[in-house]
């Protein structure tokens, strides 16, 4: 029992660390050579490395992440082209009529939110908020539904379809927002004054601080949200998908899916909420940096 | 949570994205809107304005509609006048035409009567000469009373 007991936790401990690792391809320090990390993929069979995950550096890269993100953003961004393309100035279709509502949404809370010139803050506002909600109805889809496909479909034994799990994901959208943030600090008060800001009034360095945290923070809070999700769906996946092993009793199949279904209802909320959120204080970074105070 | 090189690649691709966005999308949609705008601002502009026609119009109806009220009135009240004027004519005229025919049948008569007395005279007169001729022709010559047989006649 105790032995049955201690092989059911090293399941559990294998099927988390399963779902949170990414499908890794980088530098091998020791045989000095790209490939995909050990046992990650079975297709490209001559890529396989000698590293585990953990003991790649800096130099790799999240294939999953970068394609599941670049492939929604393709689908999403081609929509609203393809849309705009296609849109007349009479009567418009459904899709155009979407398409409409979400760019009037955006706008209206860019043009209460935003008091600067800039041309960019719009698109800005509008591509992050639409491709993180992209991303994060990814959490949406069951938790086992991409390592079946990808284990059987593409010889992937790892693969996240979830960016917003990933840092680099949220922290590459807070980062562009910073450097925008410092251009058009710089550009509205000079370098002088930005710098001034910063570091002399009124607080001292910890204006400073402030300044990096909030950035930080942008992203760890998108990050947070969504992985800790993510990681909700998991525990009530093995909790469930265990009893059932235990017991032989497929019915712990059904308390599962009503938890599962009320989590993934109630995460809808957060999917939609984040994005917004993330949105609302690009804009509202963007207008403290532009408008003299 | 490691950070890696991904980083980059989420940069150049949110970079992207919002590039094309910038491009393609941000600023077709809105046009499109502003068109949009303008265009039903446009169209409710005209609606009014053509309401506003349309009152005029019925106005301006409803006074051509009095008006010719009003003269097709002032036709009747003619053609009654003119009507009645007719008749007038008509009546005074078969009252002289009556007249005259009344005056021309008198005549007639009259002459008609002129001629019977004229005949029954001469019958008279002839029947008297013929009895005075017979009681005469007994006693006197015809030609010698004459005057008197014509006297008489006269007097008859």
């Amino acid at each position: 029992m105790a032995k049955e007991n201690a092989q059911n936790l090293i399941e559990t401990s294998d099927y988390i660390g399963h779902h949170l690792v990414n499908l890794t391809f980088g530098w091998c320090e020791k045989t000095s050579s790209w490939g995909f990390a050990n046992h990650q993929q079975e297709l490209f069979k001559g890529l396989d490395s000698a590293c585990k995950v953990s003991e790649m550096g800096f130099w790799s890269f999240h294939l999953d992440t970068i394609f599941m993100s670049i492939l929604l953003g393709a689908v999403v961004f081609g929509f609203f082209g393809l849309v705009n393309r296609a849109a007349k100035k009479g009567v418009p279709s459904k899709l155009q009529n979407f398409a409409e509502f979400v760019h009037e949404f955006i706008a209206s809370a860019v043009n209460s939110g935003y008091h600067g010139t800039s041309k960019i803050v719009g698109p800005l506002a509008f591509a992050s908020c639409l491709w993180i909600i992209s991303w994060n109805l990814m959490d949406l889809l069951p938790v086992e539904m991409a390592s079946f496909f990808g284990h059987f479909g593409g010889g992937f034994n790892y693969f996240k379809i979830l960016p917003t799990a990933d840092l680099n994901a949220p922290l590459a959208l807070a980062i562009v927002v910073m450097i925008l943030v410092t251009y058009y600090s710089v550009k509205t008060h000079g370098a002088g004054g930005f710098l001034k800001e910063l570091f002399i009034v009124p607080l001292g360095p910890l204006e400073f601080i402030s300044y990096v945290s909030k950035h930080v923070a942008l992203a760890l809070r998108l990050y947070g949200n969504l992985f800790a999700g993510e990681m909700i769906f998991i525990l009530i996946a093995i909790m469930f998908g265990q009893f059932a092993m235990s017991f032989s009793q497929t019915l712990w199949f059904l308390p599962g899916l009503i938890l599962n279904l009320s989590w993934a209802l109630f995460h809808i909320l957060i999917v939609a909420l984040q994005a917004y959120i993330f949105m609302m204080l690009t804009i509202a970074y963007l207008n403290l940096a532009s408008t003299k105070h | 949570m490691n950070i890696n090189a991904t980083f980059f690649a989420e940069l150049l691709a949110f970079c992207i994205f919002v590039f094309i966005t910038y491009r393609y999308i941000w600023p077709s949609m809105e046009n499109l809107l502003e068109d949009r705008r303008k265009e039903i601002s446009d169209g409710l502009e005209a609606a009014s304005q053509s309401q506003r026609k349309l009152e005029e119009a019925n106005k301006e109806s409803a006074v051509i509609l009095d008006g010719a009220k009003a003269e097709a009135s002032s036709l009747i009240n003619q053609a009654n006048s003119r009507a009645d004027q007719i008749i007038d004519e008509a009546k005074d005229q078969a009252v002289e035409e009556a007249k005259k025919i009344k005056l021309s049948a008198e005549a007639d008569i009259e002459q008609s009567t002129n001629k019977a007395k004229d005949g029954l005279r001469d019958e008279v007169a002839a029947l008297v000469i013929a009895g005075a001729q017979k009681i005469l022709d007994k006693e006197i010559n015809a030609k010698a009373n004459k005057d008197i047989i014509d006297s008489l006649i006269k007097k008859i």
